[in-house]
């Protein structure tokens, strides 16, 4: 079956949104926030993967595969990213990382 | 109204919610709907998978962004309250130099992006089988490395966010 949405508007979208992702971490104070965009970034990573598995991918779907372990590095991620960020806020209560300074040195 | 139109209109309506949903995340100022819209954004991207004719991954999509992460972020705005701050505090302060530097990296990436010329892609379903094959056969080992990455991982956050009782006499 021919797709009627070429591949470059998959890759389009998924550069798109990793920039947005990567304004969000580079601009926001949030640190919570800041996870969310790493995860977007991630997510648009995903995009392009499965545009071209699915375009060039031999049929053992190796995209596909590289999809799964993208989320379990994400799961890791998020889950270690929002641990130190519950341990910072039980020593100061903020999330704000430009006031976060205890390791300027 | 001939079938050639529908899929277009589908990836067009999916492209502008995760453009208006990511663009939310970044800018909206409630952290609680930053996170909802970051859901938002993730299941269009499923809805792209599924275009993609990749359901598995769709599914697995919902199961563990739409479902599992946006869950642990949500947990992680409940148990980090903030006081509300004016909006002249939201960004940082290095914002400019950050704006500039994304400018000058998306600029490129995003031509060559929308000059991509290839064939079409093919769209066929049914990725289950040759996913489950690749996946347990060919990636067999780096499948147990990523479970045993996932449960280091898991017991690294219980380990930081556990309270030291004993530490605290």
């Amino acid at each position: 079956v021919i797709s009627m949405v070429p591949l470059g508007a998959y890759i389009a979208v998924s550069a798109a949104l990793f920039f947005i992702g990567l304004t969000g971490v580079l601009v926001r104070r949030n640190a919570v926030v800041i996870l969310m965009c790493v995860e977007l970034m991630l997510n648009a990573g995903n995009l392009a993967l499965i545009a071209f598995s699915r375009r060039y991918g031999a049929p053992d779907e190796r995209g596909s595969v590289f999809v799964m372990f993208v989320l379990v590095i994400a799961a890791a991620e998020v889950a270690v990213g929002l641990a130190i960020v519950l341990a910072l806020y039980r020593n100061r209560p903020t999330v704000d990382v430009d006031e976060v300074r205890a390791m300027h040195g | 109204v001939t079938y050639d139109l529908v899929e277009p209109v589908v990836f067009a309506v999916l492209s502008i919610a995760i453009f208006a949903a990511g663009a939310a995340v970044v800018l909206v100022d409630r952290v609680t709907a930053a996170a909802l819209f970051m859901a938002l954004t993730f299941l269009a991207m499923a809805g792209m998978f599924v275009l993609l004719g990749a359901e598995t991954v769709a599914a697995f999509q919902v199961l563990i962004y739409v479902g599992a992460i946006t869950v642990l972020i949500l947990y992680g705005v409940m148990f980090t309250p903030q006081a509300p701050r004016p909006y002249a505090l939201f960004f940082q302060r290095q914002t400019p130099l950050a704006a500039v530097f994304v400018i000058f990296l998306a600029i490129p990436v995003l031509l060559a992006a929308f000059g991509f010329r290839s064939d079409r892609p093919v769209v066929r379903g049914g990725d289950l089988p040759p996913l489950g094959r690749s996946l347990f056969l060919e990636f067999a080992f780096p499948f147990e490395v990523a479970s045993v990455l996932l449960v280091a991982a898991m017991i690294g956050a219980i380990v930081l966010v556990r309270r030291e009782e004993d530490e605290r006499r």
